[in-house]
């Protein structure tokens, strides 16, 4: 596991393999587009997908909580797929997950999912807020062309990077580091990605399995 | 019926009058005929014969054509034969192309014959009334039935017909077929026990090749051969009207441009066929044709089957047919009227093919016709079919199997695999976790599966149909009138005011909308042609075979025919710079560029088990250590580049890289290293019903049901590893696409032969053809990070400092 430490709007951040972002100095993470209950949602439309990404889901949310030490999580959106995602299986998992870390705070910034879907239960005690929501240097969103004061830190767009040579190709989940906003990768584990072209002032890291790097030339 | 011929001065010929009289006893059957040869008459007027017997209304005679593009030509050519025999009898089709009115109509009562496709077949029986709709069906007809026979679509209709047998214990059955390496078991699929009538009619057939004039200038590879231009021209000027044949749609509009622009007075004469063509040019097309109007027609397989086309004198076929029966097909498809000749004319697109027209020549003059085999129990088109029959009035777990059981196809279906499939539909997969909110089919308090959710009924009737295509994005001019379709990945990478050739015309794209790219006419620079997916065909073992003995010939320094006179410089530079493959030699080349670490081996057993046996290879090699390699295949033999040195000779020469021991085993977890199995569940996927691909102006609630099919495949393979649509992809990609039986047979081959092994410094003729094929396969044993890493590493270094 590596994890890049850089600065965005003069806060020191570590970019996560586990396709997060960490905040040292608040004690943040930010996961963007985590969909919980995608599967559940595909079931009941009549679609058999099987059973496993909610436990998945909520494994690499534990990782990233034993080897950082976090306060808050904040969901940059679309943290439920879709109405069908409150179904009672789904939540119980979710509940069970939240009496293990009962100090945790949870707040989430409504995606376009999650207008959708309605917030999630109370049970969980989750915060919820609308974009862009000001925290410090920062404005967290789910859609990163949202205008606003502050730098946006964002996902809703699942950016995934094309990365050839001359012989091979690979598709790959990427950060992408702008001047005036970053992009996070999908968290969850049953969401896709979509290949874009980078602005020419991007950085772009991206992660393959453990690990995470920079794309220098492209 | 007699008179009826005899008022037209025709003559009865016997084997038409033994299927009417087979079909009055009540038998089934297939009639072996080819085209043109008075086939639709043998069997439409025995089902009319029969039907004199009863005046009852409804559907009594249904006729399956593979493809829609054929329905409205035998339509026509059956409603003028009963028009006399059985007046007032309705005759109609329906299929994809049939408006909703009609439809409608239909659907409260069919007419007393229907021409329709295996699709729109399959969704008459997800009606609820569906058994009442065939209370009277009497007999069915499959025509063409060689295209159906070996393909999934041929599996939708056995169980089609399972299910109108059972309803229907007496249904006459009859199949049409062309020849066939495997006609006795064609019979057998589609009508166990029936007999075999064999119409006549042996056509003359005269077969050769265009030959290039500078032999030794024609290019080692490639596949437009627009070389041959001139020569093509010049064939095309002395017949009153040719069909060219072309193996791809890009290949086609490339032939079809460049024809224009060297003979522009033939604009208005020659015309462009693909399966991408809006439906009204393809008609215009084919009317021009009937009517002797066109000199000539670029076509691809979309003008493989049916309609005859009288005035056809000519056929060339650009490029390898790669088969013997496809060669016969699309020559037939000339000289139609009896006593007239078929000729057909092999124009090569690169030297090599100079080699297979000369083994395709040997082949058609041995008969060596390939077989077509039916797929073997494929799940997903089962559990299609299960939500079908759930729709179409629901079923009975144990009566619905015994039915499924009679579908050759499913004759072998374990109890176990019906258990799955009928858990996959009714709980989502996995038996003993039922989802409570999953519900797609269920059984109702009698213990009858039903589909109880109306979208889940509409998605499926829209899904219907196991030819999977591409999500496509049609092509509109501005004014609205179309063009045809593309695929969506081409536009998706087309620029605003980007020209690109499609349907024979150069278009400016403009802007894409609601799934529907609007253009504007352009002239100028001719920009980019489509490429529409569908895989290229392997080289028979048949005509590869074919191959080996004409270069067995060649080391014997025999050249004997035109074809091989023309090849024998590029064989004797072959020979020169390494060695000629032979029945007992395998040559191997080793060679490094700028690229990497190429290895060149050419067993001439066609592409499919050159990528099974590539893959393994590979992986046998990179189990000692880890690499990723790209592969390039074609029919004569495979190519293996990696980045770093690798010791080839010890891996080929100490004999266990060719063994058959483990061959299995190393061929599966070669197939995890790669990406095959994955792009074999795309097809799968969609067909099970896992993909609703959407469609036009669709309600915003489907678009929570979007994943792509790699996303189901890591979903399955990381939580459900044991699904069987796994199971099956990797089935499918072992027996179709590396054809294991054969691999198998091929390293026991391969074992026996010398090797001979040479280190080459620049391409040999059969390794350049390799070397510029662009398709390309990886198979990687490197972890994802370490790949990641090498990669940034060569792009750092391409870069410089």
């Amino acid at each position: 596991m590596n994890a890049i430490a850089t600065e965005l709007a003069g806060e020191r951040v570590l970019l996560l393999p586990q396709k997060a972002l960490y905040w040292p100095a608040a004690k943040t993470l930010l996961v963007a587009d985590i969909h919980f209950g995608k599967a559940a949602s595909f079931r009941a439309l009549g679609v058999p997908v099987p059973r496993g990404t909610t436990t998945e889901n909520l494994a690499a949310l534990e990782t990233l909580l034993t080897t950082h030490d976090a306060q808050r999580i904040v969901f940059l959106g679309d943290f439920l797929h879709a109405k069908a995602a409150q179904a009672p299986a789904t939540l119980q998992a979710m509940l069970d997950w939240r009496a293990r870390h009962r100090e945790l705070e949870l707040l989430l910034v409504r995606g376009n999912h999650d207008w959708h879907a309605g917030d999630p239960s109370g049970l969980l005690r989750v915060t919820m807020a609308d974009e862009p929501f000001a925290c410090g240097p920062f404005a967290l969103c789910h859609h990163p062309d949202v205008s606003c004061e502050g730098y946006v830190i964002a996902g809703h767009v699942h950016p995934v990077f094309h990365l050839r040579t001359q012989r091979e190709s690979l598709r790959l989940p990427c950060f992408l580091l702008g001047t005036t906003r970053t992009i996070l990768p999908a968290f969850g584990s049953f969401t896709g990605g979509h290949s874009l072209i980078p602005q020419a002032s991007d950085k772009v890291y991206v992660v393959a399995d453990e690990m995470i790097f920079l794309i220098e030339k492209r | 019926m007699q008179a009826w011929f005899a008022a037209r001065g025709w003559k009865i010929f016997p084997f038409q009058r033994e299927v009417w009289d087979a079909a009055r006893r009540g038998e089934s059957g297939l009639l072996h005929a080819t085209t043109g040869s008075g086939k639709t008459l043998a069997v439409w007027l025995a089902a009319l014969q029969r039907a004199k017997a009863s005046r009852k209304p409804g559907l009594r005679v249904l006729w399956i054509t593979p493809m829609r593009a054929l329905a409205a030509d035998t339509l026509r050519a059956l409603q003028s034969s009963a028009a006399d025999l059985l007046p007032g009898w309705q005759i109609e089709s329906r299929t994809g192309d049939t408006d909703s009115a009609t439809r409608t109509r239909q659907a409260r009562i069919l007419p007393h014959a229907l021409v329709t496709t295996p699709e729109s077949l399959t969704v008459l029986l997800s009606r609820p009334e569906a058994r009442e709709l065939f209370a009277q069906l009497d007999m069915l007809v499959v025509d063409e039935w060689h295209e159906l026979m070996g393909n999934k679509r041929g599996v939708q209709t056995q169980l089609a017909l399972a299910r109108l047998r059972n309803w229907q214990p007496g249904l006459v059955v009859w199949g049409l077929s062309a020849t066939l390496g495997n006609l006795q078991q064609a019979a057998e699929v589609l009508a166990p026990q029936g007999t075999i009538v064999e119409g006549h009619l042996r056509k003359e057939l005269r077969i050769d090749t265009l030959i290039p004039d500078h032999p030794s200038r024609f290019p080692w590879a490639g596949h437009l051969g627009i070389q041959m231009l001139e020569p093509v021209a010049n064939e095309i000027a002395q017949h009153a009207s040719t069909l060219v044949f072309c193996n791809t749609r890009s290949q086609a509009e490339l032939w079809y441009q460049n024809l224009l622009e060297a003979r522009p007075e033939w604009a208005g004469l020659i015309a462009l066929h693909h399966g991408s063509l809006d439906k009204e040019a393809r008609e215009w097309v084919e009317q021009g044709l009937k009517q002797g109007k066109l000199k000539a027609v670029v076509c691809t397989s979309s003008l493989d089957l049916g309609v005859d086309f009288l005035p056809v004198e000519r056929v060339l076929q650009v490029g390898s047919a790669k088969g013997i029966a496809r060669l016969l097909q699309r020559a037939g498809r000339s000289g139609h009227a009896p006593g007239r000749v078929s000729r057909i004319t092999l124009v090569p697109t690169h030297s090599l093919e100079l080699l297979e027209a000369a083994g395709a020549i040997e082949g058609v003059r041995e008969r060596h016709i390939e077989p077509r085999l039916p797929p073997e129990k494929p799940l997903d088109v089962l559990v299609q079919h299960l939500v079908t029959v759930a729709l179409g009035g629901g079923f009975r777990s144990e009566e619905l199997l015994a039915e499924v059981r009679t579908a050759w196809s499913y004759r072998a279906l374990s109890d176990g695999e019906w258990q799955w499939a009928l858990d996959f539909v009714a709980r989502g997969g996995q038996s003993l976790s039922a989802y409570p909110e999953y519900r797609r089919v269920l059984p109702d308090e009698e213990g009858i599966y039903r589909v109880p959710d109306a979208g889940v009924a509409r998605r499926h009737r829209m899904g219907i149909g196991t030819i999977v295509s591409e999500a496509t994005v049609q092509v509109k001019y501005m004014n609205g009138s179309p063009l045809g379709s593309v695929e969506e990945g081409f536009i998706a990478r087309l620029a605003k005011g980007d020209h690109f050739l499609f349907g024979g015309r150069i278009l400016e794209f403009v802007r894409m909308h609601e799934m529907t790219a609007f253009v504007r006419r352009a002239t100028g620079a001719k920009g980019a042609v489509p490429r529409w997916q569908g895989g290229k065909m392997p080289l028979s073992s048949e005509l590869a075979q074919a191959v080996l003995e004409q270069l067995q010939c060649a080391t014997e320094g025999r050249y004997d025919g035109p074809e091989m006179q023309a090849i024998r410089p590029l064989l004797e530079i072959q020979q020169r710079w390494s060695a000629l493959p032979t029945p007992d030699t395998t040559v191997i080349e080793a060679m490094e560029s700028r690229e990497g670490h190429h290895l060149f081996v050419y067993p001439f057993a066609g592409r499919s088990v050159h990528l099974g046996l590539a893959s393994l290879l590979a992986y046998r090699i990179a189990r000692a250590r880890p690499a990723t390699f790209s592969i390039a295949v074609n029919d004569y033999g495979f190519e293996l580049l990696a980045p770093e040195a690798l010791p080839w000779r010890e891996a080929l020469c100490d004999g266990g890289a060719f063994t058959t021991d483990h061959l299995l085993e190393d061929v599966l977890a070669s197939l995890n290293a790669s990406e095959l199995s994955q792009r074999r569940f795309r097809e799968i996927a969609r067909i099970a019903g896992l993909i609703f691909q959407g469609y036009p102006g669709q309600p915003k609630s489907n678009r929570q049901l979007q994943a792509s099919s790699s996303l189901f495949f890591e979903v399955f393979r990381k939580h459900d590893a044991g699904n069987m649509l796994l199971t099956q992809a990797q089935r499918e990609v072992l027996e179709q696409e590396l054809e294991l039986r054969r691999l198998r047979s091929t390293l026991d081959e391969l074992q026996k032969r010398q090797t001979s092994f040479h280190e080459v410094r620049r391409a040999t003729p059969f390794g350049f053809a390799l070397m510029v094929e662009r398709f390309r396969e990886k198979l990687t044993t490197e972890r994802l990070s370490d790949r990641v890493a090498r990669m940034l590493r060569e792009l750092e270094q391409a870069a410089g400092p």
